[in-house]
Parts: structure tokens; C-alpha cells; sequence
């Protein structure tokens, strides 16, 4: 089911809808898991002293500051924002948006639930995607601004 | 809760995630000097240039921030039940699936709202 080879790109579309959102959430995770040291870590539960909570982050800081996690990172918004937008076409999709009048469904005809729009749609995730890759290539690496 | 109910609310908390993550992110990226990265520019604690610090401190950015933890808490649990009902339907694995994703929810949201609300009153 959820291999689209051999089908339309809308199975494409759902293929990758459930893997950005799989893979996003194991990022959501460890990001909610990662962001607990910006207070000292997990053991934390009171206020702590502002010079206690910064010596501990910078060593957390240490640690995550390397090429693998920034190249994951890019990944990560590249999947963001193909899931946002391809979320939005879905969004409309179910409330019947973009679906165009109901007709008579012909042999052969393309799915009119992947409409002229909805593809247009589809695509733009696919390069707006590109370029939130790119710009978090930038902010993380500073691959094209020096 | 009917599954009705449970789709409109993946599409409300998407939709809530496209505000908040669109705050979220603009404080983090996109006060970020062009020509520098965001190690360089978007650390934590006072003495950078931008101190994310001073996001958690302002009640309003912090509080949209919880909203993001709780929109994306929900949005993402909800979507792996979905995932998993139509890889897998099958109800006995559903079931244990269901207080997992419970349990997993619960600790998101309380380990993501200490974090927040202890970096608020960190002076």
C-alpha cells in the first residue's frame, strides 16, 4: 500500500504525506527531548540558577553542532514544509475544495481528486520544499552566503 | 472520540500548526543575519546576538509556543494512529497502539510545558 511505484503521483503524494509525517514526528520527539536542556535536562523540575542552566547547554550545544545533525536538519525542513503545504491541498481536498463540480466518471479518466489545482499544489510543495531545504542549508551551514 | 471528529481535529491542529510553526520558526531563522549561521547568531543564553532565551521570557511568544507543543502533541499522534489503522487494521493492535500514543501525548506535553515554563522564569 504504501509503495506508489507503478502508480499516479497521487500515490506518490500519500506515500510521502505518511513518511515526512512518520519521520517529523521522531524529529518532534527528540526535539521536545533536546530542548529540555536549554534548563539543565530531564532531572530539572525546578528553577534553576541562569549560570547552571548555560553551562549545561553548552555542552548539549557541543555535541549537536556537527555536519550530520545540520545535514539532518536541512532534511527535516525539506519534509516540513512538503508535509505543510501537501497538508493544506489534503485540508481542502476534504472539505471538498478543488474538487471541481461532480460528474459521471468516463474509463480512463484522471481522478478527480487530483485535480488540475491539486496538482498544481502538489508540485509547488515539492519546490517550495526545495527552497526551505536550501535556506536551512544556509542558516545551518552557511553554504552560499560568505 | 468519533473518527469524525478526530480528522476535523487533525485538520484544525494542521492549520494551528501553520500559524504557530510559522512564529516558531520566524524567531529562530528569520531575524538571522543572512551572511551568518544560525550557531553563529541564534544561541541560547544572553551574551549572542539573539538570545532564544528571550523568546521562552515574552508571555506571548512562549505561550505560542506551548500552543505549537500541544497542536503538534495531538497532530502527530493522531497521525500515526491513522498510519498504523490502515497499515495494520486490526483492532487488538489498535488498542494498545491507542494508550501508547496516549501515554507518549502525555509525556510530550508535560516534559515540553516544564521546559517552557521553567526558561520563563529563568533569570
Amino acid at each position: 500500500m504504501l509503495v506508489p511505484v507503478r502508480y499516479s503521483v497521487e500515490r506518490w503524494s500519500y506515500t510521502l504525506q505518511r513518511v515526512t509525517g512518520v519521520v517529523v514526528t521522531l524529529y518532534f520527539v527528540l526535539h521536545v527531548i533536546e530542548t529540555g536542556n536549554f534548563v539543565g535536562g530531564p532531572t530539572v523540575w525546578y528553577v534553576p540558577p541562569y549560570e547552571f542552566a548555560k553551562a549545561y547547554y553548552e555542552e548539549v550545544k557541543e555535541f549537536l553542532h556537527n555536519p550530520i545533525f545540520d545535514v539532518g536538519l536541512v532534511v527535516i525542513g525539506w519534509m516540513v514544509a512538503f508535509h505543510a503545504i501537501n497538508g493544506i491541498r489534503l485540508t481542502l481536498a476534504h472539505f471538498g475544495i478543488t474538487l471541481g463540480r461532480p460528474s459521471r466518471v468516463e474509463p480512463d479518466s484522471p481522478p478527480k481528486s487530483f485535480s488540475t489545482l491539486q496538482r498544481a499544489i502538489f508540485w509547488s510543495s515539492i519546490a517550495l520544499a526545495v527552497f526551505a531545504a536550501v535556506y536551512s542549508l544556509n542558516a545551518l551551514m552557511g553554504v552560499f552566503a560568505r | 472520540m468519533s473518527e469524525r471528529r478526530l480528522m476535523l481535529l487533525h485538520y484544525v491542529t494542521g492549520l494551528g500548526i501553520l500559524v504557530t510553526g510559522a512564529v516558531h520558526l520566524w524567531v529562530v531563522f528569520f531575524t538571522v543575519p543572512l551572511d551568518q549561521t544560525i550557531w553563529e547568531t541564534t544561541m541560547l543564553f544572553d551574551g549572542h546576538q539573539f538570545a532564544i532565551m528571550s523568546v521562552y521570557r515574552n508571555a506571548l511568544l512562549a505561550s505560542t509556543l506551548w500552543l505549537l507543543l500541544v497542536f503538534t502533541t495531538f497532530h502527530a499522534m493522531n497521525g500515526i494512529r491513522v498510519i498504523l489503522m490502515e497499515l495494520i487494521p486490526n483492532e487488538r493492535v489498535m488498542r494498545v497502539a491507542k494508550w501508547a500514543l496516549i501515554a507518549l501525548g502525555v509525556f510530550l506535553v508535560v516534559y515540553g510545558t516544564r521546559t517552557i515554563l521553567i526558561a520563563y522564569n529563568i533569570r
